[in-house]
């Protein structure tokens, strides 16, 4: 059965991959734990735990209008965390006011949003 | 008031003291600009190393400058010189092209080729219009007849089209037929896609030329109260053999033309044979003629040629081996190769200058954010009386030249292990594409971006800049560290850059005991790793500073070494992949893609390349047994413990970013000994294995032993020699600790003994040179 919205859609691909990405968050939500969180709040970058990894492949193969990336107003002293276009020559747009006082903390701001995405869906 | 900008590139990326080299500027909210000479020392900001440092130098040009907005013709098109106006066509008229388009619904008008003023709406052209459709239309100002086809076009589907005009009668009539072959297209015939239209109408006007139209293939001319006269309705896609008559064609002429038959002589003013002038060395912008007016186009942003055409059969896969079957000339509406502003500044350099990586800093305003701007360039030494030279990779920074990677490339986070850290300047590149593209991106239009080149602003070739997609500096500003540590250890060194090298071939090198190179020494032409062969093998001391190295093979030509090309293929690590049969450089007629290719990978010259990369964490090094052999123990003299490096700007350690690794099955030297190697790189690490194998689990950092960055270390002939650190990150732990620290304990040991005179410390290689080889260094 077609969700209707797909009715126009010549690009059957995009149907498979949204509904192999509903299996997978259905799964990815069960691993969320403030374990993990807390794992990504002290390292962001570098090897995870096979839980914490696994979110963050998944959040970053994300259709690129749904991935964040982290904007250096002043590098090493400020940040802020913004949303990608998915379209060419659309500048990324901030997604709110909090100011990151470093890339890792902005990193970890990112995160947490990508935690809430993934749980509001 | 408006924000202040300035950007800038210089005609000339290495000088010599003494010589003129030419600043061009454009600036945004205001008419002047504080322009300083600046001596680059130290790029990177990180707060654990040293932060920036330059040194101002006194200039002629020190001061303030008129600076104005300039602006840049994107786009890539041909122009036909036509003194006489014999395309001025005021009667009947055919006009016929293969084309290819590749971006037939981008929802504005593209013009394949006329003589149409979109401005004032005179003349004629025949093109696609916002609908996507093939559209003949004539104008003579105030009205403008059109005539469309029936259906949209394919995108990447070879056509033969034409529009005739009979003056007399007024019927205009579009001609336009598939010539999907089975190789030559997106789609095969099992698709059930109509091609084919023919429509007719009588036209109420007539066409008035203006004197001064040009003809155009791929654009048309426009105008602007500021900028003047410009070309806009940039056509996406290939175009082959195309041409004009001063008589309407009948049916069954083009059909003839369509089945590869000569066009006839009678009533043709042009006929561009888009295969003729083909060399075996390459294929300039000139694009022939072969009609009675030998009315010769020239192409501009470097329409890219040796791409396949309506006719090509699969059998040969190079231009060189069926000239005839590669007519396909590719234009893009963003490609950028020259800003072509007008010079702000000239300047002639202090005889007194010392070799260095310079920089004229120009700030409007307060200076602050993109106020500033950097134009770097290169000073050589006039008579090299250094033993020491460290090359700057500006092969590479052409490569890079302002990528988008972080915002558009799909597979750039899973790659960089982050997400990208996007600074203003990003922005501002990714919203202008005045500013141009790099070898990493594509156009628009999804083709791979193959030229690049320095006269326009490149913003990551500037000190301070940190790559947003893995948010560190990378190439030049990375490189600086290398070069800061040279000064914070009281070396007499020179620069030298990628181009000398190019241009000059070993004599370049030769004047230098030992040569250091930079963090990320990626692409080369033949000659440039001709050049470092022949260097090291006639007893040249090489030091490989950093990883991913001699992978790339780019071309350039002799008159304008500002433009490379570069063509992506082979591997499993490209940001693009060139389309089956264009993979040959039209620059030169080689293949593109990597040295792999060709039998030269890199280790044939340093002992290792390419294992793969993973950017968003470093590792130290581990000492290796060859380390402790008595005879090499002078490389590690004065390092405590079996860790080396296990800090550093580049993600905490002296080994990661991109690494390479040591492999005798793809020529590292029997001799060569392993020092230190690295190891146990996280899973965002992926192996690039050129051996061509399944991709597999297991391949990634954690798994997979061959994710290491290798120390390799060995003698040459003629007292030879290289050293290469397989690490990107190996530059940046330079500068820890005020320059005091294990990585640069142990690269003053090899530096030191490789500038020294005679055999290398340790060595039990026979005295005699080995036969046939000249020694270049003294
Ligand atoms: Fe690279």
């Amino acid at each position: 059965m077609l969700p209707l919205e797909y009715g126009r859609s010549e690009d059957r691909d995009i149907i498979v991959r949204d509904r192999f990405d509903g299996f997978r968050r259905e799964f990815l939500r069960t691993l969320v734990n403030p374990e993990v969180i807390e794992e990504h709040r002290q390292s962001a970058l570098g090897q995870h735990s096979e839980r914490l990894e696994r979110l963050l492949i998944y959040f970053r193969q994300r259709p690129l209008e749904q991935r964040y990336a982290v904007r250096a107003i002043e590098p090493f002293r400020r940040y802020q965390v913004v949303r990608l276009s998915g379209r060419r020559g659309v500048p990324p747009r901030l997604v709110d006011d909090a100011i990151y006082t470093s890339a890792n903390d902005a990193r970890h701001g990112l995160f947490l949003r990508c935690i809430r995405d993934l749980l509001e869906t | 008031m408006a924000q202040i900008k300035i950007f800038g590139y210089a005609d000339k990326i290495s000088v010599k003291p003494g010589d003129t080299i030419q600043f061009h500027v454009s600036a945004d909210g205001t008419s002047t600009a504080e322009a300083h000479l600046v001596r680059l020392i130290h790029g990177d900001e990180h707060p654990h190393g040293p932060g920036f440092i330059d040194e101002e130098i006194d200039c002629a040009a020190n001061g303030t400058w008129q600076v104005e907005k300039q602006f840049t013709q994107v786009g890539a098109f041909l122009e036909v010189a036509d003194p006489d106006r014999k395309l001025a066509l005021d009667g009947s008229i055919t006009l016929c092209a293969f084309i290819w388009p590749t971006w037939p619904d981008v929802g504005h008008r593209q013009c394949l080729l006329g003589r149409w003023d979109n401005d004032r709406n005179h003349g004629y052209g025949l093109g696609i219009n916002p609908s996507g459709r093939l559209e003949f239309w004539v104008g003579c100002g105030n009205e403008v007849d059109y005539l469309q086809a029936e259906l949209p076009l394919q995108k990447q589907a070879w056509y033969f089209v034409a529009a005739t005009f009979d003056a007399r009668s007024g019927r205009a009539t579009l001609y336009q037929e598939g010539v999907v072959s089975r190789y030559n297209s997106l789609l095969s015939k099992v698709a059930p896609v109509e091609y084919r239209s023919h429509v007719s109408e009588m036209f109420r006007f007539r066409q008035n030329n203006l004197p001064d139209t040009p003809f155009l293939v791929a654009g048309s001319r426009d105008w602007h109260a500021l900028r003047g006269h410009f070309v806009s309705q940039l056509y996406c896609g290939k175009i082959d053999r195309c041409g004009v008559f001063d008589r309407p064609l009948d049916h069954e002429e083009l059909d003839a033309i369509r089945s590869g038959g000569q066009p006839p002589l009678d009533g043709m003013v042009a006929y561009w044979d888009t295969t003729k002038g083909y060399t075996d060395r390459g294929i300039g912008d000139l694009v022939v003629d072969i009609g009675p007016n030998r009315l010769d186009a020239e192409g501009y942003n470097r329409p890219v040629r040796a791409q396949t055409g309506y006719n090509w059969n699969g059998r040969n896969d190079c231009f060189r081996l069926a000239p005839h079957q590669y007519g396909g000339i590719e234009f893009h509406a963003d490609a950028m190769i020259d800003s072509n502003w007008n010079a702000t500044k000239t300047l002639e350099l202090p005889e007194t200058l010392r070799s260095g990586a310079y920089a004229m800093r120009v700030r409007g305003g307060d200076g602050e954010g993109l106020a500033e701007e950097y134009i770097v360039f290169f000073v050589r030494s006039r008579m090299p009386t250094a033993r020491i030279a460290l090359l700057f990779s500006t092969a590479t920074y052409l490569a890079y030249a302002n990528e988008r990677f972080a915002t558009d490339g799909q597979i750039v986070q899973p790659m960089a292990g982050q997400p990208p850290t996007i600074s203003e300047v990003d922005i501002e590149i990714y919203e202008n594409p005045e500013f141009g593209a790099g070898c990493y991106d594509t156009h628009a239009d999804g083709a791979g971006v193959c030229y690049t080149s320095y006269r326009r602003p490149m913003v990551n070739m500037r000190p301070k800049y940190r790559i947003a997609a893995f948010d560190l500096p990378w190439n030049f500003p990375a490189d600086l560290s290398i070069l800061a540590w040279l000064e914070h250890k009281g070396y007499d060194y020179d620069v030298l850059t990628d181009e000398d090298v190019h241009l000059e071939g070993v004599a370049a090198m030769a004047p230098y005991a030992c040569i250091l190179n930079s963090t990320h020494p990626e692409y080369h032409s033949e000659r440039m790793l001709d050049a470092h062969e022949d260097y090291i093998a006639g007893g040249g001391r090489f030091i490989c500073m950093g990883a991913n190295s001699f992978c790339c093979n780019v071309a350039f030509r002799d008159d304008e070494p500002w433009i490379m090309e570069c063509r992506k293929t082979g591997g499993h690590w490209i940001a693009w992949a060139a389309r089956p049969g264009e993979y040959y450089l039209a620059t030169t007629g080689q293949m593109g893609g990597i040295w792999t290719g060709f039998q030269r990978w890199g280790q044939k010259l340093v002992g290792n390349t390419f294992a793969g990369e993973g950017f968003a964490h470093s590792q130290p090094y581990r000492r290796m047994p060859d380390s402790y052999d008595p005879a090499l123990a002078w490389i590690t003299e004065g390092i405590e413990g079996e860790i080396i490096g296990d800090f550093g700007l580049g993600n905490g350690g002296a080994a990661g970013i991109e690494i390479d690794c040591y492999k005798l099955g793809f020529g590292t030297p029997p001799n060569t000994k392993l020092i230190a190697s690295s190891g146990g790189h996280p899973d965002n690490y992926i192996a690039h294995d050129e051996e061509g194998a399944h991709a597999h689990q297991g391949f990634s950092g954690t798994h997979n032993y061959i994710l290491r960055a290798d120390m390799v270390y060995f003698e040459a002939p003629n007292n030879g020699a290289v050293f290469a650190t397989g690490s990107i990150a190996f530059g940046s732990a330079l500068p820890i600790n005020g320059f005091e620290n294990n990585v640069s304990q142990l690269l003053s040991n090899v530096v030191n003994a490789f500038v020294r005179p005679g055999p290398l410390p340790g060595s039990n290689r026979p005295r005699k040179s080995t036969a046939g080889l000249e020694r270049v260094a003294p």
